[in-house]
């Protein structure tokens, strides 16, 4: 078991390092993102920009460059070339929102997409089933951000039932905060709704074909308790992992374009800011950070499986 | 998921025994009316959109980049502004000039949604294409070789899995768009639709060949493969003939799926600015320039994102129906599980 | 003048000299009230590039800066042309210029304290020049004329030999490498701005400002979110030294908050959440909030050209022909309407309000017609033009606008739409390839047409990268012209008339395609006192205008 986890730590590094790398191939290969040029000003001369690469140390070679990039990132010391601020400290100021967002969408889509799975299973084939699943697939065909638009223009404007978007810290007012995040929530919830409902769905018909809820049955439980207790909860644990792959993606960069048209002061939109400016220390950071989540709950979903399934260890053929 | 001759329901056995499973499937496909609907809405949709400059020249008299700032048009007698003095533009209407209104450049809305619509499309399908291709070679080669081959490939996928979607889609949109890709021979101009193709269809790569390589690993124990090597056939031989076609209904519902989501990756990458560049349209671009007019003219931002449900939503119905007919044994739980309870 | 008449009006100042004492030092913080006081909020969707007098070099920073740090010299606080005139601030009075152009000196007033309680003295003027060189500031390349200042920069030299101070008697000594017309005006900008030598040399003080000399002083700033400036309980000792042209403060604090979102702007001010805007008013909200809230919101002029660079060292538009056509071709009006209605045409290299601004046509339109002709005439064998703007909303339409105009002229136009942040290094990086034409503007650095002449259209200013000639002109004789003026007084005689045919001279060459100057807003909230309030020509909006009702 140790070495299995070991191994996927491992994994973890790795991956870690060849997407740092190949950021910073990226944006050194692009031409004109000449940071020197653009802090130096729009009036600089020759030696003045000269000047600016020294300091930075951007006429050091790619490979030292890469090494002192990735040195300031663990250090906590890396400062943005377009703004000069240290982008550890901003991508920290970020996080309160960003896990806001991120966390009170996920209490909000599991709740639903279980109940609305749920009930889809139980009235399967009826009219139920049929509304919920037009339901499910509308909420997975809309682009997220024009989704956001449209309710903040109807809900903000044309009606003013929320506010026009904007943070307030949970610390400084609960119930503000939960207000002005209500909107976003339900924007990012959406789409994850319909997915996992109709996930569920199908897995709990699946379940409910199975000889052990046969049995259940047989020993005169009756049909709700059959469906709660043993199809419901085996139908979630796909349901669990698979939550855990999408939540590390949405903290991951998922939220970018829900923070950016609700203008939510987080990780999100910070890294829309930095990849268009072409500002590669926040940008590598920001990628980092968003790829180590994905990694991590990829990981520890792995080492769940792992756990449950023995033959998965001992390096058989993975689940689909 | 392999295609196994159940009989649907309603068909006698008769007819069944010694069928291709293709035509069952197809049986049980127009049994199902309203994915079969979503399909020919879809194939509708394409077809209106390419019909694009039938209505450019012959209704609209206009391309989708002119622009017509301080152009007037007769409407109802009255030679009405195209673009207001203070910018507001001229809003929807019936009439086959500016039918969904203009935009802040004058140009006409309906005849631009149609060829964005064109432009989405096609990126749908063409990255569509280009996943399905990569993601079939990686799943066949690790599935088949397993070893370090598998071991070298997967790391592959993680890292593109890992890479946080829509970063890695503007890095590399942002990025290429200013000096194009130049690899060898190989030469792409920044503004070149192919751009936002190959960057949409190498991002989905993973999704499709994980679930792709598990089904070859679990086909690749199965004996008819085992036969196969004893009877000598090379690698290529097994893998295209033998392995692929037992996942190819797996390809096809995924496929489908597919360009649905690219379609949305596509809007997303356009709406901030790193998919499909100016002056083209593509419902993501719209959107994005809608979005500045939200508040005087809001069908510039509503009309393209309907259409994008539209499209996307007659697909995920389609798609479902073909998944729902390859693979019966979902469909007859249902059944059986109806039956039990009356 | 009458005796009698000049007794009344020494002892009406007097008065109002004392009633105004009286008014600033009250701790009235309530608000309101027809007094000076209170606290009011404002808005900006880009948070000042830095909250350093030697490095900010944005307009939101400027205009958040300016009444914190006081140079030498400032700007008269007055709307208009009046607001470019330079005034004595911390200095007792305009420099003294030698004959020779090249020694200025100046007297710092006496007893004058930070906003910690330091004094200010002259060497602190020194220090701040120094700073601009060590801290690599964008500004640093105006104060080149200072004698010693590039031997300090490149660290041949520990201390800048062309300026000497006295701190005993707050004299200051600098020496010009030339003559140089726009000096007054440098020493007037806030690059200049003495800071108290505990600022840390070489690195940005953003995060730990340095003590204010103004009337406002920053106590927190959280960048890039919010920032608040509240009176300043040393000005006093600046305004008793005789500094009268450096206005005081209207208002207690001022709350700067950073909001992306333009429109909810304009929503939060008509709901009277916040008081002022930095930013001009979107497009979409104008016809709305001109019709309902007219009477708090106006139009400003503000010193700028837009207009469309041409490279002239590429084909097609080495040929003045074409370039010509572009002129006649381009309509300022659809522009305009692109703007919102912002946009107020013209087809000069100088704005309005920039001494030696003269208004004609030589190119009226717009007329596609002559173009086409002059296209014709010309038959460039190169019709492949690259088109380039910035991704800015307004931006893009402008360049969708001209690729469209350029396409319908016969040439097969490709447009390329870069991320604003590095659009202005990437055409003025020589090695992009086909930088052909695209979108300009320039805002003005200080009210000289030198700052617009020579950055943009010199000979000189064509560099390898951070260019900003993008039209790559360099006419011998009109580079000659430039250097023979910026060694005058923009007030002495035939000045400004000279720069009005150097304007003439470039757009009968048709180097650029100007085709207007933007107007801001004004756009405050309902207990705001308008009519006090005024938008300054180089500062934008005063922040000590700012007063309730």
């Amino acid at each position: 078991m140790a070495r299995f986890i070991a191994r996927r730590l491992l994994g973890m590094v790795a991956v870690l390092f060849a997407i740092s790398v190949i950021v910073f191939l990226i944006f050194n290969v692009v031409p004109n993102s000449d940071p020197a040029a653009r802090i130096a000003g729009k009036n600089a001369d020759p030696d003045l920009i000269a000047r600016v690469n020294a300091d930075l140390g951007l006429d050091q070679p790619l490979p030292v460059q890469y090494v002192t990039m990735m040195k300031q990132i663990f250090t906590g010391q890396l400062t943005s070339y377009a703004s000069n601020r240290n982008v550890v400290e901003q991508i920290w100021e970020g996080l309160p929102a960003t896990f806001s967002l991120c966390i009170g969408a996920a209490v909000i889509w599991m709740s639903l997409a279980v109940l609305f799975g749920y009930l889809s299973a139980v009235h399967a084939g009826r009219f139920a089933d049929r509304a919920l699943t037009v339901l499910s697939l509308v909420g997975i065909s809309m682009p997220v951000f024009w989704l956001a638009a449209i309710l903040l223009y109807f809900l903000s404007f044309k009606v003013q039932l929320f506010p026009t978007g904007s943070y307030v810290d949970l610390t400084e007012d609960p119930l503000d905060w939960a207000y002005h995040l209500v909107l976003p929530w339900f924007t990012l919830a959406v789409l994850f709704i319909g997915f996992y409902s109709r996930v569920l769905r199908s897995n709990m018909l699946d379940a409910m074909n199975e000889d052990y809820v046969r049995t259940a049955r047989a020993k005169g439980l009756s049909e709700r308790q059959v469906r709660i207790r043993h199809v419901l909860r085996n139908s979630m644990i796909p349901i669990v992992t698979l939550f855990g792959l999408d939540f590390g993606m949405v903290v991951g960069g998922g939220a970018i374009l829900t923070e950016t048209v609700y203008n939510l002061p987080g990780v999100g939109l910070y890294a829309g800011e930095a990849i268009r400016s072409l500002d590669l220390p926040p940008l590598m950071a920001v990628t980092m950070f968003g790829a180590f989540f994905i990694v991590l709950f990829n990981t520890v979903v792995d080492v769940a499986y792992a756990v449950l399934d023995p033959r998965i260890r001992l390096g058989e053929a993975a689940p689909a | 998921m392999v295609a196994v001759p159940e009989a649907p329901p309603g068909v006698p056995e008769s007819q069944v025994q010694g069928r291709n499973p293709w035509y069952l499937a197809w049986l049980r496909l127009r049994r199902n009316k309203v994915a079969l609907g979503c399909g020919l809405l879809f194939v509708l949709i394409v077809a209106v959109c390419l019909a694009a400059p039938l209505w450019a020249d012959y209704v609209a008299h206009t391309g989708p980049n002119d622009n017509h700032i301080t152009d007037t048009v007769l409407i109802d007698g009255v030679e009405t502004d195209i673009v207001a003095p203070d910018g507001t533009p001229l809003g929807p209407g019936l009439r086959g000039r500016y039918l969904l209104g203009a935009d802040q450049n004058g140009r006409d809305v309906m005849v631009r949604l149609l060829y964005g619509g064109r432009t989405s499309i096609y990126i749908g399908l063409a990255a569509a294409a280009v996943t399905t291709v990569l993601a079939v070679v990686v799943a066949l080669l690790a599935g088949y070789y397993r070893g370090w081959i598998d071991a070298v490939l997967s790391r592959v996928l993680d890292v593109i899995w890992a890479f946080p979607v829509l970063l890695l889609g503007i890095a590399l949109g942002t990025a290429l768009a200013i000096g194009g890709l130049k690899l060898g021979v190989i030469a792409i101009a920044g503004d070149s639709i192919w751009i936002p193709i190959l960057i949409i269809g190498l991002v989905y790569v993973p999704y499709m060949a994980r679930p792709l390589r598990g089904e070859i690993l679990a086909l690749r124990e199965k004996e008819f493969v085992e036969a196969a090597v004893a009877q000598g056939m090379g690698p290529l031989r097994i893998m295209v003939g033998e392995l692929l076609p037992n996942i190819v209904s797996t390809i096809i519902v995924f496929f489908t799926l597919n360009i649905a989501n690219n379609m949305l990756l596509e809007s997303a990458l356009s709406f901030l600015g790193a998919g499909v560049r100016p002056p083209n349209a593509s419902w993501g671009t719209m959107i994005a320039d809608g979005y500045q007019m939200i508040y005087t003219a809001p069908h510039l931002t509503i009309v393209p994102g309907l259409m994008i449900v539209v499209t996307v939503l007659s697909l995920n119905v389609f798609g479902d129906g073909l998944r729902d007919a390859l693979d019966p044994k979902a469909r007859i739980r249902i059944e059986a599980n109806d039956a039990g309870r009356h | 003048m009458h005796i009698f008449r000049r007794a009344l009006i020494i002892a009406c100042v007097a008065s109002l000299a004392a009633f105004g004492v009286a008014a600033c030092g009250s701790d009235d913080s309530s608000g309101g009230g027809g007094g000076s006081g209170g606290d009011i909020t404002v808005n900006a969707t880009s948070f000042p590039d830095y909250i350093d007098p030697q490095l900010s070099y944005t307009v939101e920073g400027w205009e958040v800066l300016w009444n914190v740090y006081t140079p030498l010299l400032t700007y008269r606080h007055a709307r208009g042309k009046e607001g470019t005139e330079v005034v004595p601030a911390l200095a007792e009075a305009l420099p003294d210029i030698s004959p020779d152009g090249k020694t200025y000196k100046l007297k710092l007033r006496p007893n004058m304290k930070y906003s910690d309680g330091t004094p200010i003295k002259a060497s602190d003027f020194t220090y701040a020049i120094q700073r601009l060189f060590k801290t690599d500031s964008g500004g640093s390349v105006f104060y080149n004329v200072i004698a010693g200042a590039t031997e300090y920069a490149d660290g041949a030299a520990d201390t800048i030999t062309g300026i000497t101070t006295d701190d005993a008697t707050g004299d200051i000594t600098i020496q010009l490498t030339e003559p140089n017309g726009t000096f007054d005006n440098l020493l007037g900008l806030m690059f200049a701005a003495p800071i108290p030598q505990s600022t840390p040399l070489d690195a940005d003080a953003t995060n730990n400002p340095p003590p204010a000399s103004g009337p406002f002083m920053f106590t927190t700033v959280d960048a890039p979110r919010t920032l608040t400036m509240e009176r300043n309980p040393q000005f006093q000792t600046v305004k008793d030294a005789g500094a009268d042209e450096v206005a005081d403060a209207g208002v207690d604090k001022i709350t700067l908050i950073e909001n992306k979102n333009q429109s909810a702007q304009v929503t939060d001010i008509m709901q009277n959440k916040v008081d002022f805007m930095m930013d001009p008013v979107p497009s979409d909200r104008l016809q709305e909030v001109k019709s309902r809230y007219s009477d708090r919101f106006r139009m400003e002029d503000s010193i700028n050209t837009y207009y469309m660079f041409m490279n002239t060292e590429r084909a097609p538009f080495n040929d003045v022909r074409v370039r010509q056509a572009i002129n006649y071709a381009i309509d300022p009006e659809a522009l305009n309407r692109i703007f919102g209605g912002r946009l107020h045409p013209t087809q000069q290299v100088l704005p309005p309000g920039m001494p030696g601004y003269q208004e004609y046509k030589l190119y009226p339109g717009p007329d596609m017609d002559k173009a086409r002709a002059l296209i014709a005439e010309a038959n460039p064998a190169d019709r492949d033009i690259t088109v380039w703007t910035d991704d800015e909303p307004d931006r893009k339409r402008i360049g969708e606008y001209y690729h469209d105009l350029l396409t319908q002229l016969g040439f097969n136009a490709t447009l390329k739409v870069i991320a604003g942040d590095v659009y202005w290094t990437t055409v003025g990086n020589q090695s992009t390839p086909d930088v052909d034409t695209g979108f300009a503007d320039w805002f003005q650095d200080f009210p000289h047409p030198d700052d617009f002449f020579r950055p943009l259209l010199h000979g000189d200013s064509i560099l390898p990268t951070n260019g900003n000639n993008l039209s790559r002109a360099n006419i011998a004789e009109n580079n000659a012209k430039m250097d023979e003026l910026v060694t005058k007084q923009i007030t002495d005689e035939g000045v400004e008339q000279q720069y009005a045919d150097l304007d003439r001279a470039y757009m009968e060459q048709a180097v650029w395609a100007p085709y207007g100057n933007e107007q801001f807003t004004t756009f405050l909230s309902e207990r705001m006192d308008f009519d006090k309030s005024y938008h300054h020509l180089l500062f934008k909006q005063d922040f000590t205008s700012f007063a309730l009702k």
